[in-house]
């Protein structure tokens, strides 16, 4: 297997992987969102790149993390987007909320070429991104998961010898498909979209990806009872929010933003709004 | 006051050339090296790509392409000759295929074929996802390669058919023996600009999932972009596509000037 991690990311490779990948230029640039509040009460410069505005890419759809909703504010809806919107609450900002590629995301690319101040995308902190990218406290446990269809033998990451399981590119389910589920065909697939009918199809016959997604597709109304989630896999890793390495006053208040949030309930209430299970 | 002819053109030409210097001289100047040694030429990262980058990415791309031509060509064949039928359900037929699959995009159809017809028809092609996008490649390269055949096909002069048929030969042999061999020395060129542009439509597999065996340049490359962070796998695998589609080409050019000189 050719997966090797040699971190040797600059800047430049970022621009241009991002653009090798289609980065999708999300070419407006919100002018329209002059806000009530001045410049934040006493904060520091938060250095963002249109005033009293906290514009954030994201990739979109990923439910339930972030999907496209006409009837809220920003035209999103999700985990992500409802923590964004608390934090900037705090940190009297508006919010703009940008559908970016991923890559892009990860790469650096959005947040160097001024597109947003912030990466909110059910991204995973990981020592090859913490290179490119200044990651807040973490605000998610990341947990991943095999789906399997619920006829199937498969009960464990165990019996994945000689399996086609699917994976999404570039994403922590791929490498730890990688490392340990020996023996199995691990098919790349650009998105979920694409995994979840392939499973559908018969072409693979598991995902291993993050929970909340596979959670999502066996809880999912149109297919109920055809896949469950048969093992989930704590690898100590979170979400984080992603902004310029530089930013630090940026950083510094989204964490202090956060840390309030998790003291007063207001993260909870929105956790619970999500992933609130009686496993 | 006039200049001589000879010195007009002259000028005309240095001015030319003294654009073309100054571009080359902007982009020498203004490219960063040290960004771009670091970033496309990283020792590491194409020592990593090596030999995979052959033995697996470029081998599937001709592999894949060979394949869809392969199968396009024959499947242009029947719905060529479908189109010049007597027949006309067999004209109508193949018309409709051919408007159709030319009206989609190649990528629409490879998800379709390796995604959907599955869920809706229960049955898988062999080779799994590769083997049924391979399928879609084949039905979309076969609706264009059609149209270039009839078109070879009715640029062969009537008088070739009218003679094998004094000769008593039916209208089958006529286009087995007389007419076909003909129209294929034609169409070789375009057909070739297919082949071409399969090479780079082999890409479009990446978007049904791939095993790593599975691979060709370009999700090679963009797995190569993921696992190292840096843009080195993509300069290398710009390169093995021009390694292969340039002497495709060569070949066209090639094939076009003896086809020229047979025509005379």
């Amino acid at each position: 297997m050719l997966i090797r991690l040699t971190p040797r990311a600059t800047l430049a490779a970022a621009v241009l992987s991002a653009l090798a990948l289609t980065a999708s230029a999300c070419g407006s640039d919100g002018g329209s969102d002059t806000t009530g509040s001045d410049s934040p009460s006493g904060a520091a410069d938060l250095n963002l790149i249109s005033d009293g505005t906290l514009t954030v890419c994201s990739d979109v759809p990923y439910p339930p993390f972030e999907n496209f909703d006409k009837t809220t504010d920003t035209g999103f809806a999700g985990f992500d987007v409802d923590i964004v919107n608390a934090i900037a609450e705090q940190l009297d900002l508006q919010v703009q909320i940008k559908d970016s590629d991923f890559n892009a995301l990860q790469s650096g690319l959005a947040l160097a070429s001024g597109q947003c101040d912030m990466a909110a995308s059910a991204m995973t902190i990981t020592p090859e991104r913490e290179q490119k990218l200044g990651f807040s406290d973490g605000y998610y446990d990341s947990e991943q998961s095999l789906l399997v269809p619920a006829d199937s033998s498969i009960t464990s990451i165990d019996d994945l010898d000689g399996v086609k399981v699917g994976v999404q590119k570039g994403t922590t389910g791929e490498a730890y498909t990688n490392e340990n589920a020996s023996g199995a065909d691990v098919v790349v697939f650009p998105s979920d979209g694409e995994m979840y009918a392939a499973i559908k199809a018969g072409q693979v016959e598991a995902l291993l990806q993050d929970l909340p997604v596979n959670l999502d597709h066996q809880n999912d109304p149109k297919a109920a009872g055809e896949f469950k989630v048969v093992e989930t896999y704590d690898t100590g890793e979170s979400y984080g929010l992603a902004m310029k390495k530089d930013n630090t006053s940026l950083i510094d208040a989204v964490n202090e933003a956060l840390a309030t949030m998790k003291d007063d309930g207001d993260y909870e209430k929105i956790y619970d709004t999500y992933f609130a299970t009686d496993q | 006051m006039s200049l001589k002819r000879a010195t007009k053109r002259r000028l005309r030409d240095g001015v030319a050339y003294a654009v073309l210097l100054a571009v080359v001289a902007i982009v020498v100047v203004t490219a960063d090296r040290d960004a771009i040694s670091k970033n496309f030429l990283d020792g590491d990262t194409w020592k990593g790509l090596w030999p995979d980058i052959v033995l697996i990415a470029a081998k599937n791309t001709v592999k894949y392409t060979v394949i869809a031509f392969a199968g396009g060509i024959a499947l242009a064949l029947v719905l060529a000759l479908m189109r010049l039928s007597p027949l006309r359900l067999y004209r109508w037929l193949a018309t409709v295929y051919i408007e159709f699959f030319r009206g989609l995009p190649a990528l629409v159809v490879i998800i379709f074929m390796a995604l959907g017809v599955p869920l809706a028809f229960g049955w898988t092609a062999p080779g799994g996802t590769i083997g049924a996008g391979l399928i879609a490649l084949i039905m979309v390269s076969g609706a264009y390669m059609a149209e270039t055949l009839r078109a070879g096909i009715q640029a062969v002069p009537k008088g070739q058919r009218e003679a094998a048929q004094s000769l008593g030969m039916n209208g089958f042999w006529t286009m087995v023996t007389v007419t076909l061999p003909q129209a294929v020395r034609i169409v070789i060129p375009p057909l070739t600009n297919e082949l071409i542009l399969l090479v780079k439509d082999t890409s479009l597999l990446t978007f049904v999932g791939m095993q790593y065996d599975q691979v060709e340049l370009t999700s090679f490359g963009q797995q190569g972009l993921v696992n190292y962070s840096n843009a080195s796998p993509l300069l290398a695998i710009a390169l093995v596509y021009l390694v292969i589609s340039i002497p495709a080409s060569q070949l066209v050019a090639f094939l076009e000037r003896r086809q020229q000189r047979a025509a005379r």
